[in-house]
C-alpha cells in the first residue's frame, strides 16, 4: 500500500495548477459562482477548453489516435480533481472527456467518430445528456420517449428533464425506446441527435443550483437518420451502463470540498473567529469526510489503473462523497451563514449550489444504497 | 496510490486469516463478558506475529491490519500496545503491555495482564509492572480491565522516543481496533439478519434495514482506509483524523448493530456485545473524537 502521490504524479499536478494560475481570469470565480451549467461558464469553457487542448491537458488518456497521449487512469484522475478544485472550468465538457468520447471510440460507426470526437479533443464541443424524462428518474428503464423507425429515419417524440447544459448544447446523447413505450432496458437505443434539428425545444428550469443550469427537452416529431443510432437497437442499456460504470466517481466532489473547507477556515481565521473549540473540531469533521471519501474514491481509480472491471467499491465510495459535501456545506452555514447573502463570497457559493445536489444528480444516494446493500453486502431482495 | 498489499503482507494477511479462524466463540462462565485467547496468545507469540511492524516488507501497515482484524475474533489477548508501540520504544519491553495517555485516570484495558506500562504524554515514560502493581476490576466493557495501585511507586523511566510519533501510532492502533470490532460486529449483524425471517421474509430484505447497514459499511470502510494511511505515514495530522472519524461513527453504528440483532444481541450467548463493548472504550481513547479532530484542526489550519 502507498497512500502517497509519486514524484510524477506530483509534477503532473503541479503543471495543471500553474496551467490553471496562468490562464483562469482575475473573475474566474465570478463566472464559475453562476453553476456549473450557467451560459457563462458553459460558454467560458469554449475558450478555456481548446487552451487546455493546445496544452495537451484536455484528453491526455486518450488514445493517440483521437488526440491523446494514451496517458494512465491516475493522471486523468488528478487533472480531474485539479479542474474540480478550481471549480470545474470545462463546464460542459468534463462530460466529453470522462465519457461520451470513450464510448464513441467504443461503439460509434466510423462516420460518427470523424464527426464528434475531433470537435471534442479540441475542446469546442457541448454535448448534454438526454436520459432523465418526468415519470422516469431513478428507474431510468422506464423511459418513454420513442423513436419509431420511418424508412431511412427515426422519428422521436417525447419529454426529457434536468437536463444539464441543454441550452447551449451542439449535441444530445438521447436515449429512446425503439419499440413500444413499455421496452424497459431491452428496448432502448441511443441517439445523437444535433439540437438545431427541427422539432426540439428547450426550456430553462429556474432552481437553487445555478442560472440555465437545467431544462426540460421537448422532442415533437424530431426527425433524425437512422445513422444517428449509436450501437444497435436495444443496445443502449449496455452502452450506457459501460459508460457510466466509472462515473459514479467521475467527479472528485470532496477535493472542492476541501478546497473550499481551507477557504471557509481561512475566512474564518480572518475574522478571529476560528479559536473556538466547537468551530475548530467541527471543522475537523468536515474534512474526514472528506477523507474518507477521498480514500474511497482513490480505491476505485485504483482498481481501474490495474484493468479491474468496476465493482461495488464505487457505490460504497459515491455514498461517501455524498457525505462529505453535506459536512462542508453544512460547516460554512452554521459558522458562515453571512457568507449566503449579498457578494464576495463566490467560491463559497459556487460550492454550496453544486454540493447540495451530490445526492440526487447522477442517480440518488438510495440507489447507491440498494446496491451496497444487495451486491456488496449481499443481503437478500425483499418480497 | 496503490492499495494492494505487497508479496509479503499477503502472505502475512493469509496465515493470520488461518490463524483466526480457529478463535471460535464461546459463553464465560459466571456472566463473563471477555474471553482471553490465552492459546492464540501464545501462537502469536511463537510466530514473532508482535514483532511484525519492525519488518521492513511489512511494517506498521501489516501491524495495524493485523490488530484490525485480531480485534474481529470473539477473544482477546493484549495485541494493539505490542504490535504498535511496543517496536518503537527504542528498548526492549515486556509483553503485554499497557498504555496510558496523558495521565488518563482510571482503568486501563489489559493492566491486570500487563509485565509492563508505557507512558505517552510530553515525554514517553515506561515502567515495569510487578506482581500487585495492577488491580483488576470490573467493567462494563468487554476487556480485562485494571488499575494502577500506586502509579507513583512505579519505577518509572524516560525513554529516548518521539512521543509525537508514539502518540500518532497509539491512535492508529486505536482506530485499527475500533474499525476492526465495528466490521466484526457489522459482520455478525449481516449473518443474522440474511437468516432470521419476520413477516416472512429475511430481516435483510427490508430497505429500512439494508440503507443503515449500507451505510454503516461504507463508514467502517472509510475509516479503515484512513486508518491504514495513517499507519503508512504516521504523521499526527493523518492519525488524528483516522482515530477522530472512527470515534464519531461508532455510536450510530453500535446502536444499530444491537437494533438488528434484537433481543438476542443483548445476551451473553451471542458475541455482539464482545465487539460493541470494545468498541464503547476505543471511542473514548484519549479524549474520543472531539479531541482528536482538535488535534487534527492544529495540526492542519494552525493553533487557536
Ligand atoms: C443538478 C442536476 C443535474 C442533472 N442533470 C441531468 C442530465 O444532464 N441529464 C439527465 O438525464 N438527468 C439529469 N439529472 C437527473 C438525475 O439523474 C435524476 O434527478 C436522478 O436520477 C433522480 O431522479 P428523480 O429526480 O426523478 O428522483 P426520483 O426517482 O423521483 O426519486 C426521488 C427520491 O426518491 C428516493 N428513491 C427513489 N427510488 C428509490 C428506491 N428504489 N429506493 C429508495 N429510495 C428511492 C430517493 O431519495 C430519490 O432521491 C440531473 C439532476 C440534477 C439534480
Amino acid at each position: 500500500m502507498d497512500f502517497d502521490w509519486t514524484e510524477e504524479d506530483a509534477a503532473y499536478r503541479a503543471r495543471i495548477r500553474d496551467f490553471l494560475a496562468r490562464t483562469l481570469p482575475a473573475n474566474w470565480d465570478e463566472i464559475a459562482r453562476h453553476g456549473p451549467g450557467s451560459p457563462e461558464q458553459t460558454e467560458f469553457s469554449l475558450t478555456f477548453c481548446p487552451k487546455l487542448a493546445d496544452e495537451g491537458l484536455l484528453v491526455p488518456h486518450w488514445p493517440a489516435d483521437w488526440g491523446g497521449a494514451d496517458r494512465p487512469p491516475w493522471e486523468h484522475f488528478i487533472l480531474g480533481e485539479e479542474m474540480w478544485r478550481a471549480g470545474e472550468p470545462r463546464g460542459a465538457q468534463y462530460m466529453n472527456v470522462n465519457w461520451i468520447g470513450p464510448v464513441l471510440m467504443r461503439y460509434g460507426s466510423d462516420a460518427q467518430k470523424a464527426q464528434y470526437i475531433p470537435p471534442m479533443a479540441e475542446g469546442r464541443a457541448i454535448w448534454c445528456q438526454g436520459f432523465s424524462e418526468p415519470n422516469a428518474g431513478s428507474d431510468l428503464a422506464s423511459l418513454r420517449t420513442r423513436a419509431i423507425r420511418d424508412g431511412a429515419d427515426y422519428v422521436i417524440n417525447g419529454q426529457k428533464i434536468w437536463t444539464s447544459y441543454a441550452g447551449l448544447a451542439s449535441t444530445c446523447f438521447l436515449l429512446a425506446q425503439t419499440g413500444g413505450a413499455d421496452g424497459g432496458r431491452a428496448g432502448i437505443a441511443i441517439f445523437l441527435v444535433p439540437m438545431d434539428t427541427p422539432g426540439i425545444e428547450v426550456r430553462a428550469i429556474p432552481s437553487l443550483i445555478g442560472h440555465g443550469d437545467i431544462h426540460e427537452v421537448f422532442f415533437t416529431d424530431v426527425r433524425v437518420p437512422a445513422t444517428a443510432r449509436l450501437g444497435a437497437e436495444g443496445e443502449g442499456w449496455t452502452i450506457i451502463s459501460y459508460a457510466l460504470a466509472n462515473e459514479r466517481v467521475g467527479i472528485p466532489r470532496y477535493e472542492m470540498g476541501a478546497a473550499t473547507l481551507d477557504t471557509m477556515v481561512a475566512e474564518l481565521q480572518a475574522r478571529g473567529q476560528f479559536s473556538d473549540s466547537i468551530v475548530r473540531s467541527r471543522a475537523a469533521q468536515a474534512a474526514a469526510a472528506c477523507e474518507a471519501a477521498r480514500l474511497q474514491v482513490y480505491r476505485v481509480v485504483d482498481g481501474r489503473s490495474r484493468g479491474q472491471a468496476p465493482g461495488t467499491e464505487s457505490n460504497l465510495a459515491r455514498v461517501a462523497v455524498v457525505g462529505a459535501e453535506r459536512a462542508v456545506a453544512d460547516f460554512g452555514m452554521d459558522f458562515l451563514p453571512d457568507a449566503f447573502s449579498g457578494s464576495g463570497h463566490d467560491a463559497l457559493l459556487s460550492h454550496h449550489e453544486r454540493a447540495i445536489v451530490t445526492g440526487i444528480a447522477a442517480g440518488a444516494t438510495e440507489i447507491q444504497l440498494n446496491l451496497v446493500a444487495r451486491q456488496h453486502l449481499n443481503l437478500p431482495k425483499g418480497a | 496510490m496503490r492499495f494492494d498489499l505487497n508479496v509479503d503482507q499477503q502472505t502475512f494477511a493469509t496465515v493470520l486469516g488461518q490463524m483466526l479462524q480457529g478463535a471460535a466463540f464461546a459463553p464465560v462462565e459466571g456472566w463473563g463478558r471477555y474471553d482471553l485467547g490465552t492459546a492464540l496468545e501464545a501462537q502469536f507469540d511463537a510466530g514473532g506475529f508482535f514483532d511484525a511492524a519492525a519488518e521492513p516488507d511489512l511494517g506498521p501497515v501489516a501491524a495495524a491490519l493485523m490488530v484490525h482484524d485480531v480485534a474481529g475474533v470473539p477473544v482477546c489477548f493484549e495485541l494493539a500496545a505490542s504490535a504498535l508501540i511496543r517496536p518503537f520504544l527504542g528498548r526492549d519491553v515486556p509483553r503485554p503491555l499497557a498504555v496510558r495517555v496523558d495521565g488518563q485516570p482510571g482503568a486501563l484495558r489489559y493492566l491486570p495482564q500487563a509485565r509492563g506500562i508505557v507512558e505517552i504524554g510530553e515525554t514517553v515514560r515506561y515502567a515495569d509492572l510487578p506482581d500487585g502493581a495492577a488491580q483488576p476490576v470490573d467493567s462494563l466493557y468487554a476487556y480485562p480491565m485494571g488499575e494502577l495501585t500506586d502509579p507513583e511507586a512505579l519505577d518509572w523511566q524516560t525513554l529516548d522516543a518521539d512521543p509525537a510519533k508514539l502518540r500518532a501510532l497509539w491512535q492508529v492502533a486505536t482506530a485499527a481496533e475500533l474499525t476492526g470490532v465495528l466490521r466484526a460486529g457489522l459482520d455478525a449483524v449481516l449473518a443474522h439478519v440474511r437468516d432470521r425471517r419476520q413477516f416472512g421474509q429475511p430481516l435483510g430484505a427490508f430497505q429500512g434495514v439494508q440503507h443503515r447497514l449500507a451505510n454503516a459499511a461504507v463508514e467502517i470502510e472509510g475509516a479503515r482506509l484512513m486508518m491504514l494511511r495513517a499507519a503508512q505515514r504516521q504523521a499526527p495530522g493523518d492519525a488524528a483524523l483516522a482515530l477522530g472519524r472512527a470515534q464519531e461513527i461508532t455510536n450510530a453504528i453500535t446502536y444499530d448493530l444491537h437494533q438488528f440483532m434484537g433481543a438476542m444481541g443483548l445476551t451473553l450467548e451471542h458475541p455482539l456485545h464482545r465487539w460493541t463493548y470494545r468498541a464503547k472504550l476505543l471511542k473514548a481513547e484519549m479524549g474520543g473524537m472531539g479531541a482528536a479532530y482538535l488535534s487534527y484542526a492544529t495540526d492542519r489550519w494552525g493553533a487557536p
